[in-house]
């Protein structure tokens, strides 16, 4: 193929016969915005932004679509294009929720809102999960758009939690296409596509059928090239943007397929394909399980020793001599059983440890359990008395032949049966923790690089094996780093190759990494049939609690419950709150009450899910329970004849002034209710707040409905009209914070409902404590309500965020991320099919 | 290695006559250096054979001392002998006569001021080891089981409320239970102990213990209520319409902050709020218990009793550094002088004759140290302790991350401001007759530190003795049975 040249932006450009104006651009460093291409899809020519002019050709040609021509002429920026840009985008922004671009109170909110964002909240005023990796957000900031024309026609989509590792929100797809092009060009024939038509028209799979009936491989491919918030892996997405990419390989199979390892603050956020192509595929276990195993709460993260019936948290130093103490006279008699899924240079070293100590190793497939037949094999030698210790690198022993031996030590990165009955436990780092080269089925050798750390006192096992011996007083394990090892691994043989495709099947997938079933590490997986370890049923959790009669999403992630609470129903009054635990391990987290019902016994809660304790209760539907309803809680507002009452509620504070408003009117006061949202579709309640005041003033950030703007707007609008008595503000702390001092100029006396962290909710601990006109008071007991004028809000605020970091490094350990997905078992094959199974 | 390092004693010197005494026998602990790292029990408890060598000590007074020196008047020589004789299920059933939970006394009862302090082993050498023995009595029944189900009254048809499940609510529903009357128990948490689950450590009082005992009181027939806030979900006042007696025992849960500047700033902790964090919320096991521990590398505990010992050990167990700062000297310290001692072998720094002054922050509201001056001691206050006297001009900062106050608890005030009726004292504690225990309001009771202000387990669990004699007596108009 010859080359050509032509002109682009008066620069003379040669390139290649058969690229496109785009590619052209881009190799004279010309940049155009696109959304929908991607250098590893075909030209689609769908956001139309990468419009140019060229002379002699009519209109404005998409440069993805249009191949570059000799002497072509080319112009990418003229003011005619960049209006033309900016129409697309609008467009683009009446169908994606902007108030991230568009809010007037945008520039208060960078200065005010918790610094420490979690980053995977849905819909609030930063609207996406993708904070900082949007697109869209970029570009539209780049041209310097933050005023829209458009009218905005969101589709209001709950969001979509059903399927196995990804959460999917619709409401913030622009229909690019890019996510069914990478599911086509990996898979050949994509399990999602456009579906519907207009403004209804948006990803799915065919007759909407879940994810796990649709072909859909969980390659992850999708989220990766997403542009928007749209498409996040339920795991990493609270983490927000990766801090590093490193190219390593995956060692969980014989497959061992390179990766590039995304990681941030030393934690493995996920493993992603080298390129958005066929060859560089992974499998769902890869893919989304590496991460989830490394964060895994079942993670052995101190030495432990065994003393009588109890296994005692040791030192390092401690813990290899108790673990050379039993093994020193047991030369001989020392069988090793180690997992393939190891490093090359730890399988070396385990190797050099059983010579030197006269025993036998046996190396065991990467998905071998104890049902393997070199180590039924090996129970059989141990009823013979001759085993006087065995040393495991996962839960690959029986616990009852363990118990016959004398001696067992086990070296692992996951709690399990074996680690529970071993003599010593010494924690393992895994994965991306630890460095090395691992050998594929196909006799490739790859490097594995360390990109995260490994938690708590865990070390990577090469480290654990070299101070055991030389604590045993061996020779040859005199290694600072691993890469000292490597040269002196020779002949290993490449692992047999896994059975089946599990990158194009997901029921081809693996069921064990070290013994431990991967699906009670990585819930998520049962969802494709894989095994898990039957919960043993505990009959005192059964029927305690509060049982939840119902549960809606009322709007894009708002849950309404109502739970039955009887007598926190006959006690409730306005003002008041409750604090709830979804699980026994779970917070105690204050919720506002927004109604009660003393004759039927139930409370009703709204709830958005913003953080971990709020997560876990959205996990729950009707008929579950919640483990603990303590309340109500707080001093009621004292409900008297003011005049004309203005309630402002804003996101859980919609639902809270209910209870408010309802009171205050019954006084006889005039009640104006005034709610703001982001967005239209993130409203609620509208008809009962209706009912329950004078006048219900709605405002939105994006004008979408009601008075552009938010409470502040509508307080002063009101105040212009009419003397208001009294403005009662319930909502985040930004909003407060915001209206208090409209409030003061207007000298309006003024009360907020705060909501700082608490942990008892019965002035105990002083959790909760807040300077309100100078005094140190406490939120549970001499609140929630205050003088919102006498409020320090920079000290509210910054309390607030104390646990923002630990909430979000912990949120994928401690909560069951997976709550919202369909069971496997229970469920039809897909459903839409009409056929009603 | 092992953690069955003994328990340094002051071994006295030989006998005078030649007699061959037996000495004090040391408990096992686990060496300060590991356990500095974990939450496991210190204190390992005796073997069968060291318990009975230890009871066997006990010379069997005709009038034991031991016996007047504990607040609710354990038989000790009694079940001492049951120990010495092997038989340790009967030696617990002794002790259950008089002590509704051996297995919590024996681990953090103040013995050296109470009963040990008047045996009369010690007046020339080291006394029986009291606590230990009632220790291993308990431990060794929970293990082993086949205790029988103490012998319950018949039903007298009258219903009791006990409002909070601490030691003296527990105290007063084991014994009134057991008397036949229906007793109810109502928490505001959601786990029933009180401070036995929020406040003391599991390495000083494992949570197993507390809820094997919570579980014998519900075998004893007892309800408990727990998530139900007495002054909130219902007031005193509704309880009386259903019940015939009320016993409030909402302890000393309003913690006391020092008053200084910036002490609202991230990284100052009641030590309520820590303690609770880590027993009750069980952040201990985060992430498997959600609640967020607080990780200090550097922890600041300000006060000298046992819940400060108790907040700097937690914090070296979660982090690095741990210091206390005292205003005090050693000697003036309220603490035990086991927790203090176990306190300084585990590695905590002891700044005695310290004050803190202020608390300095970043721009971040976190803090980064507290501001201290440097005390000596004037003359003796109204406590009898020597009044610490601040040095001028004697200003330094101690760097640090975290700072928790333990200087003290004053009573929760949900119940008395729910209930105007029953009458209190300026310090917002509930007043009582001193012998019926009873309130200002008829069949209403009280005790525990919501009485007496914040003291010890042991004094709340006597009160609560005191209180279920004169619940009954009221209730029936005679003496419990035998």
């Amino acid at each position: 193929m010859g080359s050509i040249s032509l002109t682009i932006d008066g620069q003379q450009v040669e390139v290649e016969e058969g690229a496109t104006v785009l590619q052209a651009a881009r190799k004279a460093d010309i940049v155009i915005p696109t959304i929908c291409d991607h250098k590893d899809l075909n030209p689609y020519g769908a956001c139309r932004m990468c419009i140019v002019e060229i002379a002699g050709v009519r209109g404005f040609p998409t440069s993805c679509t249009t191949p570059a021509a000799p002497g072509m002429q080319v112009v990418t920026q003229s003011a005619r294009l960049t209006e033309l840009r900016n129409r697309t985008l609008e467009l683009m922004f009446s169908g994606h929720p902007n108030s991230c671009l568009v809010c007037i109170h945008r520039e208060a909110c960078e200065q005010y809102r918790p610094k420490v964002t979690k980053a995977a909240r849905s819909t609030r005023c930063g609207f996406c999960a993708n904070r900082d990796e949007c697109d869209l957000r970029t570009m539209a900031l780049s041209a310097g758009k933050n005023e829209l024309s458009l009218p905005t026609l969101y589709a209001s989509y709950n969001l979509e939690r059903d399927d196995p590792f990804m959460d999917r929100d619709y409401n913030l797809c622009v229909l690019c296409g890019k996510c069914w092009r990478i599911c086509e060009k990996i898979h050949g024939k994509p399990a999602i596509s456009i579906i519907n038509r207009g403004k209804w028209a948006r990803i799915g799979t065919a007759f909407d059928k879940s994810h796990v009936f649709s072909g859909c491989t969980f390659c992850g491919g999708c989220i990766d090239i997403c542009p928007t918030g749209t498409l996040t892996d339920r795991f990493a997405r609270w983490q927000g943007k990766p801090e590093a990419d490193t190219p390593s390989a995956c060692i969980l199979c014989s497959e061992g397929c390179s990766v590039v390892a995304q990681s941030k603050g030393g934690q493995l956020l996920a493993y992603t394909m080298t390129g958005f192509n066929k060859e560089a595929g992974l499998c769902a276990l890869g893919r989304f399980g590496a991460a989830q195993i490394a964060a895994s709460n079942q993670r052995l993260i101190r030495p432990l020793v065994r003393e009588g019936e109890d296994l005692i948290p040791f030192d390092w130093q401690g813990a290899i001599a108790a673990a050379a103490e039993g093994l020193k006279d047991c030369a001989g008699g020392v069988v090793l059983v180690i997992s393939a899924a190891t490093s090359r240079e730890d399988r070396f070293l385990y190797v050099q440890l059983a010579e030197q100590l006269q025993g036998r190793m046996l190396l065991l497939p990467a998905e071998a359990g104890e049902d393997d037949p070199q180590v039924q094999a090996l129970a059989a030698a141990v009823q013979g008395g001759t085993i006087r210790a065995v040393i495991a690198n996962g839960n690959l022993l029986p616990v009852e032949m363990m118990a016959k031996v004398p001696f067992s030590l086990i070296i692992d990165c996951l709690h399990s049966p074996a680690s529970s009955g071993a003599s010593v436990v010494l924690p393992a780092a895994v994965l991306s923790e630890s460095g090395g080269t691992f050998r594929t089925a196909t006799g490739a050798i790859k490097q594995l690089a360390v990109s995260s750390q490994a938690p708590g006192d865990a070390l990577p096992e090469w480290r654990i094996v070299c101070d055991l011996a030389q604590a045993l007083g061996l020779t040859g394990f005199d290694f600072e780093r691993v890469e000292a090892v490597t040269p002196l691994v020779a002949d290993d043989p490449a692992p047999a190759p896994v059975s089946g495709d599990p990158r194009q099947n997901v029921r081809d997938l693996i069921p064990r990494f070290r013994g431990h079933l991967l699906a009670d590490v990585v819930s998520a997986l049962a969802a494709f049939g894989l095994p898990t370890t039957p919960a043993e049923t505990s009959e005192e959790t059964t029927g305690v609690g509060f049982p939840i009669l119902e549960k809606r999403e009322i709007a894009p992630n708002m849950h309404f419950f109502k739970v039955k609470a009887e007598k926190v129903a006959q006690f409730s009054l306005p003002g008041q709150f409750v604090i709830l635990m979804a699980k026994e391990t779970s917070e105690r987290s204050p919720f506002t009450l927004v109604d009660w019902d003393a004759a039927e016994g139930t409370i009703s809660l709204v709830i958005e899910e913003v953080g971990r304790s709020s997560r876990e209760l959205a996990s729950l539907k009707a008929g579950d329970r919640i483990a603990h309803v303590s309340g109500p809680l707080g001093l009621p507002l004292t409900i008297e004849n003011k005049g004309t009452v203005l309630l402002g509620g804003g996101c859980y504070g919609i639902g809270a002034i209910f209870p408010l408003a309802r009171a205050l009117r019954q006084a006889g006061n005039r009640v104006i209710c005034a709610i703001e949202a982001s967005s239209a579709y993130l409203l609620y309640m509208q008809k009962e707040l209706a009912t329950a005041c004078d006048q219900l003033i709605i405002a939105t950030k994006d004008g979408s409905e009601g008075v552009r703007g938010g409470i502040q707007e509508v307080l002063a609008q009101v105040a212009a009209q009419e003397p208001v008595d009294q403005f009662i503000a319930v909502g985040c702390t930004f909003m407060m914070r915001m209206v208090t001092e409209i409030s003061r100029t207007l000298n309006i006396p003024t009360l907020v409902a705060l909501n700082p962290i608490m942990v008892d909710g019965t002035g105990m601990c002083g959790a909760c404590r807040v300077s309100v006109g100078d005094k140190t008071r406490f939120a549970c007991i001499d609140g929630p309500i205050f003088d919102g004028h006498g409020v320090d809000w920079d000290e509210l605020a910054s309390r607030r965020s104390a646990y923002a970091r630990e909430e979000v490094q912990a949120l994928s350990q401690s909560v069951d991320l997976n709550a919202l997905m369909h069971q496997p078992h229970a469920q039809s094959h897909g459903g839409g099919c009409g056929c009603g199974r | 290695m092992t953690t069955n390092e003994p328990m340094p004693e002051q071994t006295e010197a030989a006998p005078k006559k030649g007699r061959v005494k037996t000495p004090r026998q040391p408990m096992p602990e686990q060496d300060p250096r590991r356990r500095r790292t974990n939450f496991e029990e210190v204190p390992r408890g005796y073997s069968e054979e060291t318990a009975m060598l230890e009871a066997s000590r006990c010379i069997q007074c005709k009038k034991p001392g031991c016996v007047e020196g504990c607040p609710v008047n354990i038989h000790i020589p009694a079940f001492i002998k049951l120990i010495a004789e092997g038989k340790f299920i009967d030696a617990l059933l002794k002790l259950k006569e008089q002590t509704a939970l051996p297995a919590v006394c024996g681990r953090v009862c103040p013995q050296e001021s109470q009963c040990e302090a008047r045996c009369i082993l010690g007046k020339k050498g080291e006394p029986v080891a009291i606590g230990r023995l009632e220790r291993f009595a308990a431990d060794y029944a929970r293990k082993h089981g086949g205790v029988p189900d103490p012998a319950k009254a018949a039903p007298t048809g009258k219903r009791v409320a006990v409002v909070g499940a601490g030691p003296a609510g527990i105290t007063v529903a084991g014994e009134l239970a057991r008397w036949g009357h229906e007793v109810v128990m109502f928490e505001a948490l959601h786990l029933a102990g009180g401070v036995l689950m929020y406040g003391i450590p599991q390495f000083r009082l494992p949570k197993e213990i507390v809820q094997y005992e919570v579980n014998n009181l519900k075998r004893l027939g007892v309800t408990i209520h727990t998530d139900y806030v007495i002054g909130k979900t219902e007031t005193v006042g509704q309880l009386m319409e259903t019940f015939d007696a009320v016993f409030i025992a909402t302890g000393a849960g309003l913690p006391v902050f020092l008053g200084i500047p910036n002490e609202n700033a991230i990284g100052v902790f009641s030590a309520n709020e820590f303690l609770t964090r880590a027993n009750l919320m069980r952040a201990i096991d985060f992430p498997r218990f959600a609640t967020s521990p607080i990780r200090p590398r550097r922890a600041v505990t300000v006060g000298g009793g046992n819940v400060a010992m108790d907040s700097a050990r937690t914090a070296l167990r979660l982090g690095g550094e741990s210091t206390i700062v005292y205003r005090r000297s050693k000697a003036e310290m309220p603490a035990r002088a086991e927790e203090v001692h176990h306190a300084e072998e585990e590695g905590v720094v002891f700044h005695l004759l310290t004050n803190p002054v202020r608390i300095v922050t970043d721009a971040q509201n976190r803090v980064t140290g507290v501001e201290c001056l440097r005390m000596e001691l004037g003359e003796p206050d109204a406590s009898g302790r020597r009044r610490p006297v601040a040095v001028k001009g004697s200003e330094f900062v101690i760097p640090a991350d975290t700072v928790i106050v333990a200087i003290g608890n004053q009573p929760n005030p949900l119940v008395p401001q729910t209930a105007p009726e029953i009458n209190t004292s300026k310090w917002g504690t509930i007043a009582t007759d001193p012998v019926t225990m009873m309130t200002s309001k008829p069949g209403v009771f009280a005790g525990g530190d919501i009485v007496s202000g914040a003291a010890t387990v042991i004094s709340a669990m006597g009160q609560g003795k005191m209180a279920a004699l004169a619940m009954h007596r009221y209730l029936m108009g005679g003496d419990p049975p035998q």
